[in-house]
């Protein structure tokens, strides 16, 4: 919304510099965008007098044209009259004409600001030279009207500043309106001003006219009773007012052209008058007016005038203005006359009853419509005019009177209309304004300050609440046009805001000294990341949302994923299943942007449907912990890599984990589809609850993504993992007085046999000798020429806690161990 | 049986056991189809030819499927319960200077870390979740225009991707309002990820996050919640600084503001340079009833405000999204 500065001083006066008003406004009213600086744009246009007027020879439409600029412009060619000569070529150009100069060295309005402003000069036109140029309304950036130059009215002076007469020495303010979105009143220029006043501390007075006790009609002149108005639905429109004028000349445009360059600085064009006077009206007041053709809208229901505000209906077809033909649903309302919709209410008016340069009599409407259901109508039908920007505020019905009688007024003087009807007013439910009390005290506990009753009466008088004070309750009854007062914090918000809330001392709340506990899943997953990144895997964000391809890349089913039906691109369709897709995915743009090796991870969540709904019937969030690992050309099973980052990241949380062959192909798993079951495994805490899966990707899965062979991966449970690492309680043994014995024995074995069996058995096999073991793999041989065989080499260490182990005592041990593994798995000890 | 059906049939059945099954496309059969659309009757013909289509757009599906199979079935097992590969040596991790975290958790690290410190717990947002938590708890009544600022996601279920992290204050409130009535304070904060239907550009992302706080007690004011937000702000800079409101409208706070700080030093800033942090506000007694709290009793404020531009400022960052990019040569300038 644009507001000009100049349009306010009519209403309230303003003497701040406009730097300063500007950050008074944003501290205490609303943000403000950007501030246009108007007087700059039309800084040496001069208004001026065509004396003469002649024909350019050899040309068939320009002209010479002597002007009196009052001898105002500096360093211009003058003839001995003190005429200047300007060649023109516009159709409308003649002597007798008062209009807009644009001297030599000034810039064309219209190229204001531009990276290249144009800069008029003096130079020659077909040998004649020409002084700057007669501009139009275009070139003055006013309206976009370039069919002649612009005609100002005969009274103004030759030599007067343009932009004195027109006010144009204005402020345009870019107001951010969403933060209005409660304020209907700021929607209208009195309202703003009201608000501009009270945060400068000084009373504002309502224009007389805008009031309900100071309202006058103009006199009827005409026969005809109120035009007759239902409103069908009362939830549909709170008040619905029009008045039948008679002969409105739709021919002339508005005057004075003043008030055109007002509604044009904030961005309206002019029409006719009477459009003009309706949008003149809303912006004045924030209340939207609809004119109607009298004799068009008759004649839709047989010469009858029976206007319904009602519903639409479905399949029903209308019309707009801008020739669209929208079909209505019962959400939308309507202007019916009989049976016929003749407008989208509130939003835009139907083609058929459009005013046009013929009108003479006019039906005019001023009403108000629920803004739950424009807002709807505005986004099925995208229309986003002035007026309906105004209507889904909220304006209230109160405010329809004297806004009709203002348009009627005006119309009257600009347009030479007559009152040619009653006004009719349905109003089926009285608008009332409801007091709100509060007190002093109350006031200031809640915004921590120290405002007195004397304070908080003026700050509210000054916008026009009524307000009592009886011993410490204040009273306060809000204007009409202030339907968001309702409960004592409005009334806080008023005091404070219009006071400033800068001018409240920041203080601290009181707290006692317990400790904070932080949130366990908090702390572990920040373990968590920092481990990892020590490990040199890099964390990454992805997002929740993926396209369907990705999903079946993996082999996840979308129908399983939650659906964005409003999606703004194909890439956010669906909610993820697991975050190894989002990893894989970014595997191979990496290796092309030149990174050879690297382990990416993410901490985030996953949604899947058919894990169902948890207890507040939201759909179930599983947070997750995925690590994808890859290298370019390098040989070898990732698997141990991904396992190898899985089992340094549980040592370093207290955790160890087992890994479980997985015997047959995955199915049913979203998390474990993407996994090569030959070579990954299922992964347990030693406490024995499943935490998550490690493997390598099936091949399928790395064509579809281009992986390198190198890459594996693991998702785990990261609440899970939290809940596992709280439960970890310290372990230690004390050290042994005695020296450790080490030892190797290789084991060769079936090549099937598992390394986990061999490990179980060594245990077994040393479990009585009642001495501390420690076991750690040394290798993993195979030869060539034997596949059907492997050897492994173990180290055992042998602690007593009471002696020192001769070389017998560690090889009675030894040979123990040796001989129930030998027999257990059928191995040799090599 | 029409003869397409009857190839077709043929034909998926040949796929499902060659071990060459792209092959199958080059079939007599379907030849003998594309041949016979020829001598068909013109109006017939552009039927026929949607057939064939469809039929051979099934015979590549099953194609895809089996070829998969086939990739996967030429696979060696691997002992998975062993530390590393046969003839093979202990993998390597990484290098540890090749390893980060990523900005965005290390800024959410911190913040948490300051708040914990002030008195406030913290808990994650969800990513999923309904219009009651989105508007209703919030005071936005059904239809209200305010909704319209959030351009939310929403799910064929009518769930909500969250486009605030204020969707906690519901549940937050009523987890923590036993504490009021043992004579405490609901102090906490809410950090998470948060969707708005937007187009993506340098400085505008569909996805971000969002960190939200409520204070409720039974003498919270205004005053205290400028003081906390200014306190968090100096912590967080470590220097004094100038602030600034502005009024803002939100449903769910009364009064409600944008908090605005004096640009820091640290930062690059100069005096009379502002930047706006947050929104905030006095919680609306209509957001304490509906989480049972009774407002004539309690008070409370609220807070809520975007993480990645605090870190574009900290590091200078020339486009928001690079955040989710997943590019190492974004994410490696990070420690």
């Amino acid at each position: 919304m644009i507001i000009s500065v100049n349009w306010l001083k009519k209403y309230t006066s303003i003497d701040l510099p406009v730097d300063e008003l500007v950050t008074l406004i944003g501290a205490r009213l609303v943000e403000i965008e950007e501030v246009v600086d108007l007087g700059k744009k039309y800084e040496g246009v001069v208004i001026a007098k065509v004396v003469e007027c002649e024909p350019l020879e050899g040309s068939d439409h320009l002209n010479v044209t002597k002007i009196d600029d009052g001898g105002v412009a500096k360093d211009v060619q003058r003839d001995e009259q003190g005429l200047v000569q300007v060649v023109c070529g516009a159709p409308n150009v003649r002597a007798g004409l008062t209009v807009a100069w644009l001297p030599p060295a000034s810039v064309v309005p219209e190229t204001f600001g531009d990276d290249e402003p144009f800069v008029l000069g003096a130079r020659e036109l077909r040998g004649v030279m020409s002084n700057g140029m007669l501009a139009s309304a275009k070139e003055l950036d006013l309206w976009d009207d370039h069919s002649g130059i612009i005609e100002l009215e005969e009274d103004r002076k030759a030599g007067e500043s343009f932009a004195n007469i027109y006010e144009l020495n204005d402020y345009l303010l870019d107001i951010e309106n969403k933060s209005l979105t409660h304020r209907p009143d700021t929607f209208g220029i009195i309202g703003f001003a009201r608000e501009v006043a009270g945060i400068m501390g000084k009373p504002f007075t309502t224009p007389q006219a805008m009031t309900l006790d100071g309202l006058t009609w103009s006199t009827k002149l005409g026969t005809l009773d109120a035009p007759k108005v239902t409103i069908d639905d009362p939830e549909l429109s709170s008040r619905y007012q029009a008045v039948v004028l008679s002969n409105v000349n739709c021919k002339i445009p508005l005057s004075p052209l003043e008030t055109q360059t007002y509604l044009a600085r904030v961005g309206v064009r002019p029409h006719s008058a009477v459009v003009d006077v309706t949008n003149y009206m809303m912006m004045v007041s924030g209340q939207p007016l609809h004119a109607f053709d009298y004799d068009k809208l008759k004649a839709v229901n047989n010469g009858e005038i029976d206007i319904h505000v009602r519903a639409g209906r479905k399949d029903e077809k209308l019309v707009l203005l801008d020739g669209r033909e929208i079909t209505l649903t019962e959400n939308d309302i309507v202007i019916a006359n009989g049976d016929r919709a003749v407008a989208l209410a509130g939003a835009m008016g139907g083609r058929d009853t459009e005013i046009d340069e013929n009108t003479t009599n006019v039906l005019l409407e001023s009403a108000t419509f629920n803004l739950y259901n424009l807002r709807n109508t505005q986004m099925r039908h995208g229309i986003f005019s002035e007026a309906i920007t105004r209507f889904t505020k909220g304006q209230p019905a109160e405010l329809t009177t004297p806004v009709l009688a203002g348009a009627v007024d005006m119309l009257c003087v600009v347009a030479g209309a007559d009152v040619a009807s009653d006004v009719a007013d349905t109003y089926p439910v009285k608008q009332e304004q409801a007091s709100v009390s509060t007190t002093v005290d109350a006031l200031n506990a809640a915004l921590g300050s120290e405002f007195s009753a004397d304070d908080i009466v003026r700050t509210l008088h000054n916008v026009e609440f009524d307000v009592t004070v009886e011993d410490d309750t204040i009273v306060v009854t809000p204007p009409y046009w202030r339907a968001d007062i309702h409960i004592a914090e409005d009334i806080n918000e008023e005091v404070g805001r219009l006071n400033g809330f800068e001018t409240i001392t920041p203080t601290l709340p009181k707290r006692d000294f317990t400790a904070v506990q932080p949130d366990r899943f908090d702390t572990v997953r920040a373990k968590i990341r920092h481990t990892l990144a020590r490990a040199g895997a890099n964390e990454v964000l992805t997002y929740s949302f993926v396209h369907g391809d990705l999903l079946r890349k993996v082999g996840q089913d979308p129908e399983n994923s939650y659906r964005i039906v409003n999606s703004i691109s194909p890439d956010l369709q669906y909610y993820r299943q697991s975050l190894t897709a989002s990893l894989l995915n970014l595997v191979h743009p990496n290796i092309k942007a030149g990174y050879d090796s690297f382990a990416l991870f993410e901490l985030n969540k996953a949604h899947v449907k058919s894990d169902g709904l948890d207890n507040d019937n939201l759909p179930f969030e599983q947070d997750h912990l995925a690590l994808v690992v890859a290298r370019k050309n390098v040989k070898g099973a990732a698997y141990y890599e991904a396992r190898r980052q899985l089992e340094y990241l549980g040592a370093q949380l207290g955790l160890s984990f087992t890994f479980q062959p997985i015997t047959e192909p995955i199915t049913g798993s979203v998390n474990a589809a993407p996994f090569e079951y030959r070579r990954s495994a299922y992964v347990f805490a030693s406490t024995g609850e499943p935490v998550g899966i490690v493997g390598e990707f099936k091949k399928s899965v790395a064509n579809n993504f281009k992986l390198p062979t190198y890459t594996a991966g693991f998702v785990v449970a990261s609440a899970e993992l939290a809940r596992l690492t709280e439960q970890v309680k310290p372990s230690y043994t004390p050290l042994s007085r005695y020296p450790s014995t080490e030892r190797d024995i290789c084991f060769q074995v079936n090549q099937a046999t598992a390394y986990a069996d061999i490990l179980d058995a060594v245990k077994k096999g040393l479990a009585e000798s009642g001495l501390q073991t420690e076991l750690s793999p040394v290798d993993f041989y195979q030869s060539e020429s034997n596949a059907e065989t492997k050897n492994i080499t173990l180290r055992v260490r042998l602690t007593s806690h009471e002696k020192t182990l001769t070389a017998d005592d560690a090889s009675a041990v030894m040979n123990k161990m040796t001989d129930s593994v030998v027999s257990a798995l059928g191995a040799t000890v090599v | 049986m029409s003869t397409t059906d009857s190839v077709r049939d043929n034909l998926l059945a040949r796929i499902k056991t060659s071990d060459t099954p792209y092959e199958v496309l080059r079939a007599p059969e379907l030849k003998a189809l594309a041949g016979e659309l020829q001598s068909l009757p013109v109006e017939q013909r552009a039927d026929a030819g949607r057939a064939l289509n469809e039929l051979k757009q099934s015979l590549q599906a099953a194609i895809d499927v089996r070829q998969a199979e086939l990739l996967d079935q030429a696979v060696v097992p691997i002992d998975v319960t062993a530390p590393w590969d046969l003839n093979s040596q202990r993998p390597e991790l990484l290098s540890t200077e090749t390893g980060t975290q990523h900005p965005i958790t290390v800024e959410l690290e911190r913040v948490i870390d300051i708040f914990t410190r002030m008195g406030f717990d913290a808990h994650e947002s969800r990513q999923l979740d309904d219009d009651w938590n989105m508007f209703g708890a919030l005071n936005f009544p059904e239809g209200h225009p305010a909704r319209d600022g959030y351009d939310t996601f929403r799910t064929e279920e009518g769930f909500i991707p969250p486009a605030h992290t204020s969707t906690m204050q519901n549940r937050v409130l009523r987890a923590d309002k036993q504490k009021l009535e043992a004579g405490g304070n609901i102090a906490s904060i809410s950090y998470g990820r948060v969707f708005r239907n937007e187009d993506v550009d340098a400085t505008h992302e569909h996805t971000f996050y969002q960190v939200e706080g409520v204070f409720v007690s039974r003498d919270a004011s205004l005053s205290q919640m400028l003081g906390t937000l200014r306190a968090f702000f100096e912590e967080y800079y470590g220097q004094k600084l100038a602030i600034r409101t502005q009024p803002g409208y939100f449903p769910f706070v009364e009064p409600g503001l944008e908090f605005m700080i004096e640009k820091p030093a640290s930062i690059g800033g100069k005096p009379g340079e502002w930047l706006e942090m947050l929104g905030c506000g006095m919680i609306h007694p209509n957001v304490l009833t509906a989480a049972g709290i009774d407002p004539t009793e309690y008070r409370g404020f609220a807070w809520g405000g975007g993480v990645e531009r605090m870190i574009m400022l900290k590091y200078g960052i020339e486009d928001l999204r690079h955040f989710e990019s997943g590019k190492l040569a974004f994410l490696r300038k990070f420690a």
